[in-house]
């Protein structure tokens, strides 16, 4: 069903023209590390609150307040540019452990980013950290962590 | 250029070239540098322009999430000194690092002025909690947001586009 729907996007219009072209590949992939870039900086910050570094005398409920529409924004543009990069050689992907994995990581960090970590980081509006922050804060690091290795492996394997 | 030459007849050189192992996970170190590197250096963007982190005081994020930025900086310097280390004679030949590097030096000098300027150095305290920033903090802002990701694009091209 999803190699299909995969081979289907890669013969389509978007797919060829992506995969013809000398330059989309490349380019498309720079707004995918710029995205990490964007990403990364607003879950350091509240993972950084969880631990007790950086901004402490903001509680990590208004920190995470303040930061959710650039986490979004990283999100989305990390999502769209990685479906093009997919749309253009996604049934050589389809088969890559590494994406597998990435993908798998992917899910699991996006769901536990708007769900257990958002409630703990939520929890508290005074300046100490809630309990279990640090654990919270390490989970959501090594997830996005292994989102960011399976996606450098994907080439490799 | 002879140089280069030398750097790359370094038996270094040559297993950083060569490694299965080391090479990608230095790639990678240097783009998770970028997430602390960049991702802050967004957010402090964000605030001088006066469209983000509005609890946040600009002073805390200097003093308290700059030093971050420069951790940041230092991982990507040095993960990129080595990147450059294992293939010295192309890189020094590719047009996107030369530009690369001219945009490097033109994003620190955009940072220095703005840092020094009397808008940061006397009148922070007048707009500190506001987020009506100074001019002079939304153009330092723009230039630094269109710097540093025209940087990334340089660096991705770079193993794109290298010299035969």
């Amino acid at each position: 069903m999803l190699i299909e729907l995969t081979r289907w996007l890669e013969h389509s219009a978007l797919g060829q023209g992506i995969h013809n072209s000398s330059w989309l590949f490349p380019f498309i992939e720079v707004f995918h590390l710029i995205a990490i870039g964007i990403l990364g900086g607003a879950v350091l910050l509240i993972d950084f609150r969880l631990f007790g570094w950086g901004l402490k005398r903001h509680s990590a409920s208004e920190l995470s307040r303040d930061v959710q529409p650039v986490l979004n924004i990283g999100l989305v543009t990390l999502i769209v540019s990685g479906f093009l990069l997919y749309a253009s050689e996604g049934a050589k992907m389809y088969f890559n452990s590494a994406f597998r994995f990435k993908m798998l990581c992917l899910l699991l960090a996006v769901v536990y980013t708007f769900t257990w970590h958002r409630r703990i980081a939520g929890r508290s509006e005074d300046p100490e950290a809630p309990p279990n922050a640090k654990l919270a804060g390490a989970l959501s690091l090594l997830l996005w962590l292994c989102v960011g290795l399976g996606g450098r492996a994907i080439g490799f394997i | 250029m002879g140089a280069m030459q030398w750097l790359e007849a370094t038996a270094f050189s040559a297993y950083l070239r060569e490694s299965l192992w080391t090479y990608p996970i230095i790639e990678s170190i240097h783009v998770l540098g970028l997430a602390l590197f960049l991702g802050f250096a967004i957010l402090l963007d964000l605030r001088l322009l006066g469209v983000g982190m509005r609890h946040v005081k600009v002073s805390e994020l200097t003093e308290r999430i700059l030093p971050w930025t420069f951790v940041g900086a230092g991982i990507m310097v040095v993960t990129g000194i080595l990147l450059f280390a294992g293939d010295p004679a192309k890189f020094y030949g590719s047009i996107f690092m030369r530009i690369k590097f001219l945009m490097l030096g033109a994003a620190l000098l955009n940072a220095w002025y703005f840092h020094h300027s009397s808008d940061y150095l006397i009148r922070l305290p007048n707009w500190d909690g506001s987020m009506a920033t100074p001019t002079r903090a939304k153009v330092a802002a723009v230039v630094s947001i269109v710097m540093w990701c025209l940087i990334v694009a340089m660096g991705r091209w770079i193993a794109y586009f290298l010299p035969a």
